[in-house]
């Protein structure tokens, strides 16, 4: 398999009101083209902070990191228009309608306006938003704010996706539709990569999960194999005995 | 990236804003009425006092009458100050338009001109006239110059005092709008473009824009893009309902008006981009904005000429760029002058702007 991202030795440290943090801590790993990533842990462990530095973001403190074979410090405008991002903070603007959010998005993708036009069609029924096409995003859901921000990040048709804590607050029937889209686009060849703090998400779904605490990547394999070396029945049992059972702040 | 791609990048986002603004009616109606509606309130009746006004006295005249007058002018301190009215300079041998000439240049508020033949007349009791030319566009300082001067002479008997009107017959309004226009241009350009970060920000979608592949500069020169069609727009909607309600003449060029409000504009929406990034939400921004903002407000000279001013006040208007903006708006749009008469004014603008946009440019950064 040949990796799509390749991590090495990766550091950030922040500097906020006489505090240093270091929020990424020594991190080394690769993702492969085409598969599904998880990455899970305990608030604050890092995985937002890795997530800034994979998509260009953040510059590291230190360490490297490829996507698709570019650089992130040098070649940032050659890996951007590769990636999907859904941040983990809903980010629409609320006096635009669905369509309208959408249009810009594509527009700073530079998607041709055809081409844009019959994939917003085309994605906004996937996701059952063709009714609210036209209304503003200020007065949506939670659920269709986070379906609207999904298929905002598809319409320049990116080969790697990444998805920060998509499902985080939405009812089931919202996480279905999102699960179901990212298989969907994973089978078309993308490769995914998410966090999640439901670990029965990431046992379903991921070819591969890394558990993250406290800045380090303190496990990284397949689900089953996880399981296995920890003598655990599922990834909640796992994901206990990498991390322990204290509260984080 | 091409310089092209650049462009069409920013007038996505400059589209993106008018349509966000266009929604924001809460906003929009304010953003256009507020400074007309300044101007209709505040326009009537606003009085001041004057002291230390340059006066030029140019006398022609060798006599005994015209020296007692001199005397009484330059000695003059009104009674509720401690300081002298006006600051003489004397001259003789200077025609009228020469005269007009150095109040154009801003040089003296007014000047006296006493003929050859003054002591003489009033001697054999004849009748004699004095001309005395105002800077009008300064209607404060106008005023209480001529009002002074006539009550002096009332005293004489026969002297007749001409007052030229040197810019028409300017009212406290005139005085006015120019001032509320580069007040309003300042303030729109320098909260609208903040707020709007600063809401960005909040909201998480300008991280959002900043993750495609738009440049910085994109974000930038489009939002600065909008602001220099939102601001002018309101100059010109502003000049309009002075002329419509109160009716305000215009009597300089409308494109050197552009050029000092496109250079003032640049330089508010790099000052609220450099505000901006010091602050997290809208609601500080806000809070940041009025402790910036409000002293131009008062301090400038909008509402009262700067000559009226202690000096503590002037000194602290000379260091804020609003005062200049004023000065440029009242030289072109009242006295009607030309390029050279605000080419100091452009250089310190223009010095603002590069200031605060390089600040801003460096200070906004992907880096959330
Ligand atoms: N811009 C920043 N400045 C200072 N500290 C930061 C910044 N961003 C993140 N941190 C800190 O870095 C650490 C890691 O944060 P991060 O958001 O990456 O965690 P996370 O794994 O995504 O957590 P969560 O599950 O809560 O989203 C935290 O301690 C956080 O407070
Ligand atoms: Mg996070």
């Amino acid at each position: 398999m040949e990796p799509i991202i390749e991590v090495k030795n990766l550091v950030k440290v922040f500097h906020s009101r006489g505090r240093t943090i270091t929020a990424v801590n020594d991190v080394s790993f690769d993702v492969f083209n085409g598969e599904i990533f998880g990455m899970i842990g305990p608030n604050g462990a890092g995985k937002s902070t890795t997530f800034s530095m994979l998509t260009t973001l953040l510059k590291p403190t230190s360490g490297s990191i490829t996507v698709a074979g570019f650089d992130v410090q040098k070649q940032d405008d050659k890996i951007r228009p590769l990636i999907g991002i859904v941040p983990q903070k809903l980010s629409l603007y609320p006096l635009l309608t669905a369509r309208e959010n959408l249009e810009f998005m594509g527009n700073l993708y530079n998607v041709p306006k055809k081409v844009l036009e019959d994939k917003i069609d085309y994605y906004l029924k996937l996701v059952g938003l063709e009714a609210s096409a036209d209304r503003y995003t200020g007065g949506f859901s939670g659920g269709m704010k986070q379906r609207l921000s999904v298929i905002a990040a598809i319409l320049h048709d990116p080969q790697i996706l990444f998805w920060d804590e998509p499902s985080t607050g939405l009812d089931p029937q919202t996480r279905n539709v999102i699960w179901k889209l990212g298989r969907k686009f994973n089978e078309e060849g993308r490769t995914l990569v998410f966090t999640t703090h439901y670990m029965e998400e990431a046992d379903n779904l991921c070819d591969r999960v890394a558990v993250m605490d406290s800045g380090k990547m303190v496990a990284l394999d397949d689900p089953e194999r996880l399981k296995e070396t920890t003598g655990s029945t599922n990834l909640e049992e796992v994901f206990v005995h990498f991390t322990g059972e204290q509260v984080r702040d | 990236m091409t310089i092209k791609t650049e462009l069409m990048d920013s007038l996505i986002v400059a589209k993106k804003e008018f349509k966000v603004l266009f929604r924001k009616k809460w906003l929009v109606i304010p953003l256009f009425l507020f400074p007309i509606i300044m101007i209709v309130f505040f326009g009537y009746g606003m009085g001041g006092t004057v002291k230390n006004s340059p006066i030029l006295i140019v006398n022609d005249d060798t006599g005994r009458a015209s020296s007692s007058l001199i005397q009484e002018i330059g000695s003059y301190t009104p009674k509720y100050d401690g300081n002298p009215m006006f600051s003489v300079t004397y001259t003789k041998d200077m025609s009228q338009s020469e005269a007009e000439s150095k109040i154009n240049d801003g040089l003296y508020k007014g000047v006296l001109l006493i003929p050859h033949n003054y002591s003489d007349s009033i001697a054999k009791n004849e009748s004699t006239s004095l001309t005395l030319l105002t800077d009008s566009s300064d209607t404060t300082t106008s005023q209480t110059i001529s009002n002074f001067i006539r009550q002096l002479l009332s005293k004489t008997g026969s002297v007749i005092l001409n007052i030229p009107n040197i810019y028409g017959n300017l009212e406290y309004l005139d005085f006015l709008t120019p001032g509320v226009i580069a007040l309003t241009v300042f303030m729109g350009s320098v909260a609208t473009t903040g707020s709007a970060i600063a809401g960005e920000k909040e909201d998480g979608t300008l991280i959002r824009m900043l993750m495609t592949p738009i440049s910085k500069r994109s974000v930038i020169l489009g939002k600065t893009i909008y602001q220099l069609i939102l601001q002018l727009a309101r100059a010109v909607v502003l000049i309009l309902a002075a002329f419509l309600l109160v009716g305000f003449h215009m009597n300089g060029s409308w494109l050197l008006i552009s050029l000092v409000l496109v250079i003032f504009t640049l330089g508010g929406v790099g000052m609220g981009i450099v505000m901006s990034s010091r602050v997290e939400d809208m609601e500080s921004f806000f809070q940041l904005n009025m402790l910036i903002t409000m002293p131009s407000m008062f301090v400038t000279g909008v509402f009262f000429p700067l000559s009226s001013v202690p000096d503590w006040m002037r000194y602290i208007a000379y260091c804020l760029p609003l005062t200049y903006a004023i000065d440029a708006m009242r030289t072109i749009m009242i006295k009607g002058q030309g390029l050279h008469a605000v080419s100091n004014d452009l250089i310190i603008l223009t010095l603002f702007a590069i200031v605060t946009f390089t600040l801003g440019v460096h200070l906004f950064r992907r880096e959330a």
